[in-house]
């Protein structure tokens, strides 16, 4: 199985282009069985390898880190420069094969039910293969240039999938802002490749580690190498401040909002950090910077979560919350929790938007206060956004509750100010949870007429639900018993063990402190949400500057759209010099010039060409009227004329 | 007749029987011009078939299928063609978009006899370039191609094409007095006098710097028309927007590649204190290129003119290779040649395709098309894609290696240029956005799907978009050990990290 591993990117592409090119388009194409098929086959062979890796039954590669490590030559010039595809198995690679084709092939069930209508069914699966394939690359990919194609890639398909009803504006846009802000986000990682390609001459992550070790990279170079990375990270991950793309990249169909936008494609950036963690460790600047910008933008997008009414914002501010974590983890040496994290998330938030797919595909709206009290209509949902929502605010011995603890640890050990924010975020996390579970299924319905139509999903939708329930529930003390994750995925910080510095916590206090955020959070929830809004209400009208200021994001829109405009008004600039100066220069210049040269050459040819020829012209009419003069008709004359030149030439001959 | 001979000449011979048939058989006429040039592709690929990518020389370039005779022997003049690592992929993609701009060309409804016959004089000129290994010969192909240009942007162009004609002919031919000019200093520096180019990169070791340095400002001049470079490329947008599909296609295909070519071939190779000096201007103009091209691209509403500006800013990617003077700087520029051409010969053929159906090219004026026309639209979305760098589609490597290249010398002009990356993203995906995404506009409600004449014209580049980006090797296997040899040439004068 693992050393097929090549197989499981290489299969979903060969699906996307048979289904794109193949069969035939429309509400009853029979291509989508055979992307499930395609996925199932990918996740049985990762679930394999995952399980096997876990448990130790494959063995890491004697004295390495990794359990599989094959390559081929893809570009190759100059003198021995290389680029390499191929693939590196470490316990991340393989945690995470697991969780993108779990997660890949529960969407695409659940996407039969929730696109069923759709009439370009065909296509949506063929972009849902293509991302997954691209994703997939870029988890196995043994070469940095190989991840980063596959990152652009992944961007790709996001752009394809969020504007996929591209008849609509809002989606178009979304679209193509996404696309743009992750693009910003990439030029840090071009300039982090190539600072990364001048000092060691390779792409290869195996080479990179040794290189590094070796001390090949001075700790500027690996500082800025690593800020770059980080900006990269910050957009593809929705980190602040680039996370503007993502709340509207929920214009995209729900599932497709599940698989890229939460438990997959954005946490492409923390998978980054994590693949080459080895730099960080070695720039502390750098780190610093990924714990700091983790943390700011775990607890923003928590704010910003607590004043939205659309039910998918809610999730994408959460996403980008729980990415804060994972970053925060990663920056303050919790290696393991943060990827932990990303596991338990994945199940989680996957959930959770599939849950709110199920819901919108019912009530047809994507605002909560159009909702309420479903739960007697949609029991399977509710139930298990139930467990989802308890698993994120943090309910103990849930799967969110392990991974938490384990970066909130991470991270008192590191800084316990860090660790403070962190457990507020914490709270915040349990609040908003908590009120959208509140405002969607509790209460009364404040829209009876959508209420009346509600229905449960039928069992393609429920049926991923309740296996990602499962997880939720599950997956996190599985993961943490004995140690069994922290196990296949660590990472030995030469000099930072990962208790060393940091101080030392009564044992009791971190995950009392958890558990009381908890409670406090889902009170509040309870206290404002659950019946009538009219206390929220009143809140709200007291505090509007900060509902505003949470509503617009913190004004980073604003501040990006007026960087558009900028951006247009250069535009502009420039062609106005390009046509009215560099042109005119060249044209009119030109002209100028030539005609001045013109004018000198008509002077020239007027007064001295000319005035020579007219010249010469006079010249021969004077002589010939002098000569006239001596031409009378006079025979006697011209024979004088005739004898004298005879004796002067004579005089002449004898004289020699 | 040698295989190059033939390439280069198989086209006049088409055109001379053309001039022979009468004009109303219009049928007779384009059928023998896609004949001829898919014979030239034909005769090209032989080319290729028969070529040794490893057989490279030790300190100057290795020609082979090397056709050498006495010309004008009193002045040395010779009949001199070779090729290399360096000249084949070129010539591959010249007689390749020549026969695909021919099988579109059979749009052009009026005078068509002329048109073939200018458009096979044209590809005489290109191929000769690219085979010419004597400066005098070099020459004389290279103001080849600006009459037929002339005629070809001038007579079947749009509303201004009188004054784009001109304006182009008069750029161009402004570069080459000074080109000339820097043949006949070579010449006459050179002892014994010779246009030979292997000769003249042997012969450079005796010329001062500053002699060097002033040919290669004459070289520059005449090249940078060409590629073109800022200052120097106004005339540009002009002369695409003016000029009918077919000719954008050979103009941003090919003819922008001679000048790049030329800076390897000709300022490179023979003058290298001349390029030495000249690298820290050379860089800053990559940059500008870049990024102002891409600037001045994003201000556009003409879809063609924007086409034409995201020209010069992948030129610019070519510059920055370029200024490396690193195996992977001039694979990289290559590469981006090469690729350029692909890409962006299917744009044009693709908002050509839009133009002859809506003539209008005006990104406002549509909306929703993709709904209207998916198989266009598709093909459209992948060549933006490849446009603007997208890894496994052709742009990314040539681009990323120039950068590659580049970066390990000049770190601060190449780390701003990173910024072009993003506005021709911004640009093409506005584009996108505005044309064939939002609500369809009813105004185009009959518009047609792209029809077969049209679909045979782009398929195959779409397809080499495809295929370079996920196995580029195809074409650096092809240009790598010339290019190791070219950019070692002059090691001790060039002491750059490699």
């Amino acid at each position: 199985m693992l050393e097929h591993v090549y197989w499981i990117p290489l299969i979903p592409l060969f699906t996307s282009v048979v289904i794109l090119f193949g069969g035939k388009e429309g509400k009853d194409s029979k291509m989508p069985y055979l992307g499930i098929a395609a996925m199932a086959w990918c996740f049985l062979q990762s679930s394999v390898i995952f399980f096997q890796t876990l448990t130790g039954r494959i063995p890491l590669l004697e004295g390495k880190e990794y359990f599989l490590y094959e390559r081929i030559p893809w570009l190759s010039w100059g003198p021995n420069l290389k680029v390499h595809l191929g693939v590196l198995i470490d316990g991340p690679a393989a945690t995470l094969l697991f969780v993108v084709t779990l997660v890949s092939l529960l969407v695409q069930i659940y996407s039969l039910g929730y696109m069923y209508d759709d009439k370009r069914k065909k296509r949506y699966y063929a972009f849902l293969s293509f991302f997954t394939a691209a994703m997939l690359g870029l988890v196995v990919s043994s070469s940095l240039l190989i991840l980063f194609a596959a990152w652009e890639l992944v961007g790709v398909s996001s752009y394809l999938l969020i504007g996929f009803w591209f008849e609509k504006p809002g989606p178009a846009y979304a679209a193509k802002k996404a696309f743009i802000t992750t693009k910003l986000g990439d030029c840090g990682f071009y300039f982090g490749l190539l600072l990364l390609f001048s000092y060691t001459g390779t792409f290869d992550l195996v080479m990179l580690k040794s290189h590094v070790a070796q001390g090949l990279l001075p700790l500027e170079a690996a500082t800025a190498i690593g800020i770059g990375f980080l900006i990269g990270a910050i957009g593809k991950s929705a980190q602040m401040p680039l996370f503007i793309w993502l709340p509207d990249a929920m214009e995209g169909p729900t599932p497709v909002s599940a698989l890229i936008h939460a438990a997959t494609m954005v946490v492409a950036g923390i998978y980054l950090v994590a693949r080459v963690y080895f730099i960080y460790t070695s720039a502390p600047l750098a780190l610093g910077a990924v714990a700091w910008v983790g943390l700011f933008t775990a607890f923003l997008a928590a704010t910003m979560a607590v004043t939205a009414y659309d039910i998918k914002k809610v999730l994408a501010y959460s996403t980008i919350s729980q990415l804060g974590y994972m970053m925060l983890g990663l920056g303050v040496y919790g290696y393991t929790s943060a990827l932990f994290h990303l596991t338990t998330h994945a199940f989680f938030k996957a959930l959770l938007f599939l849950g709110a797919g199920s819901v919108i595909h019912s009530v047809h709206t994507n605002d909560m206060r159009e909702m309420g009290g479903l739960i007697k209509r949609m029991p399977a949902t509710a139930t298990t956004m139930g467990i989802a929502t308890l698993t994120i605010a943090g309910m103990p011995l849930l799967s969110g509750w392990w991974s938490k603890e384990a970066v909130l640890h991470a991270a008192y050990s590191h800084n316990w100010g860090m660790w403070l924010l962190g457990v507020l975020t914490a709270g915040l996390t349990s609040f908003y949870m908590c009120r959208l579970f509140f405002l969607t299924f509790i209460g009364e319905p404040r829209d009876p007429h959508k209420h009346q139509h509600a229905h449960e999903s039928p069992a393609t939708m429920t049926g991923p639900l309740w296996v990602l329930a499962m997880l939720s529930l599950f997956a996190g003390g599985l993961l943490h018993y004995n140690g069994l994750f922290e196990h296949l995925v660590h990472f030995e910080v030469v000099g930072h063990g990962e208790h060393a510095g940091g101080s030392h916590a009564p044992a009791f206090l971190l995950p009392g402190a958890a558990i009381f955020v908890f409670l406090l959070g889902l009170g509040f929830a309870y206290r404002l949400y659950a019946g009538s809004l009219k206390t929220a209400q009143g809140l709200r009208d007291r505090f509007e500057w900060a509902a505003d200021t949470l509503e617009r994001r913190y004004y980073f829109d604003d501040f990006f759209l007026w960087l558009v405009s900028l951006s247009d008004k250069l535009a502009a600039a420039c062609f106005w010099i390009d046509s009215r100066v560099v042109d005119a220069i060249f044209v009119d210049g030109w002209a100028l010039v030539v005609r001045a040269v013109a004018a000198a050459s008509d002077f020239f040819d007027d007064y001295f060409v000319d005035g020579a020829v007219d010249g010469m012209g006079t010249l021969t009419q004077d002589a010939g009227w002098g000569l006239r003069k001596l031409v009378r008709g006079q025979v006697q004359e011209y024979l004088l004329y005739v004898s004298l030149a005879v004796a002067v030439f004579a005089t002449f001959l004898i004289s020699r | 007749m040698e295989l190059l001979s033939t390439i280069t000449f198989l086209p006049l011979l088409g055109g001379l029987v053309i001039l022979c048939v009468p004009k109303e058989k219009v049928g007779l006429i384009r059928g023998l011009a896609i004949f001829t040039t898919a014979a030239t592709f034909a005769a090209s690929l032989f080319l290729l078939g028969g070529f040794d990518p490893n057989l490279v020389g030790e300190s100057i370039p290795k020609l082979q299928y090397v056709e050498q005779l006495n010309w004008i022997p009193s002045l040395g003049v010779h009949y001199f063609m070779g090729v290399d690592g360096l000249s084949v992929p070129i010539i591959l993609l010249t007689t390749l978009l020549s026969f695909l701009a021919a099988i579109y060309s059979i749009g052009i409804e009026t005078r068509v006899k002329e048109f073939f016959f200018w458009y096979l004089l044209l590809e005489v000129g290109m191929i000769g370039v690219f085979c010419a290994m004597d400066l005098f010969l070099f020459y004389l192909f290279w103001e080849l191609t600006l009459v037929p240009m002339y005629f070809l942007i001038g007579v079947w162009g749009g509303p201004k094409k009188e004054f784009a004609a001109i304006k182009f002919f008069l750029f161009t031919l402004f570069g080459s007095v000074f080109m000339l000019l820097g043949i006949l200093a070579l010449y006459f520096a050179s002892t014994p006098h010779t246009f030979n180019m292997l000769e003249l990169m042997q012969a450079n070791g005796s010329w001062s710097r500053s002699f060097q340095i002033v040919v290669f400002i004459a070289f520059y001049l005449g090249l940078a028309v060409k590629i073109p470079a800022f200052p120097f490329h106004t005339w540009l947008p002009l002369a695409h927007v003016e000029a009918p599909t077919p000719v954008s296609v050979i103009l941003a295909g090919v003819l922008l590649k001679m000048g790049v070519y030329g800076l390897i071939r000709i300022s490179y190779s023979i003058l290298p204190a001349g390029y030495e000096w000249f690298l820290p201007y050379l860089i800053i103009i990559a940059f500008i290129n870049i990024v102002y091209g891409a600037l001045c691209a994003m201000a556009q509403t003409d879809m063609k003119k924007m086409v034409a500006y995201s020209s010069v800013n992948h030129m610019g990617y070519c510059l920055l290779g370029l200024a490396a003077v690193s195996t992977t700087g001039f694979n990289g520029a290559i590469f981006q040649m090469i690729t350029h051409g692909i890409i962006t010969g299917a744009l044009f053929l693709l908002v050509g395709v839009l133009y002859d159906r809506a003539h209008t090219r005006d990104i406002t004026a549509f909306g929703g098309l993709g709904a209207k026309l998916p198989v266009y639209s598709g093909i459209m979305a992948l060549t933006c894609f490849a446009s603007l760098g997208l890894p496994g589609l052709a742009g990314f490597v040539g681009e990323f290696m120039c950068f590659l290249g580049a970066f390990a010398y000049w770190k601060f002009w190449t780390t701003l240029s990173v910024a072009g990356i993003l506005i021709t993203a911004a640009f093409f995906l506005r584009m996108m956005q505005k044309v064939f995404l939002g609500p369809f506009n009813e105004k185009w409600k009959d518009l047609p799907e792209i029809n077969l004449r049209e679909l045979i014209a782009v398929g195959p580049l779409a397809v080499l978009t495809v295929l370079f980006g996920v196995w580029p090797q195809l074409i650096l296997g092809l240009t790598d050990p010339t290019v190791k040899m070219i950019s070692n040439m002059y090691e001790h004068m060039f002491q750059l990290v490699r």
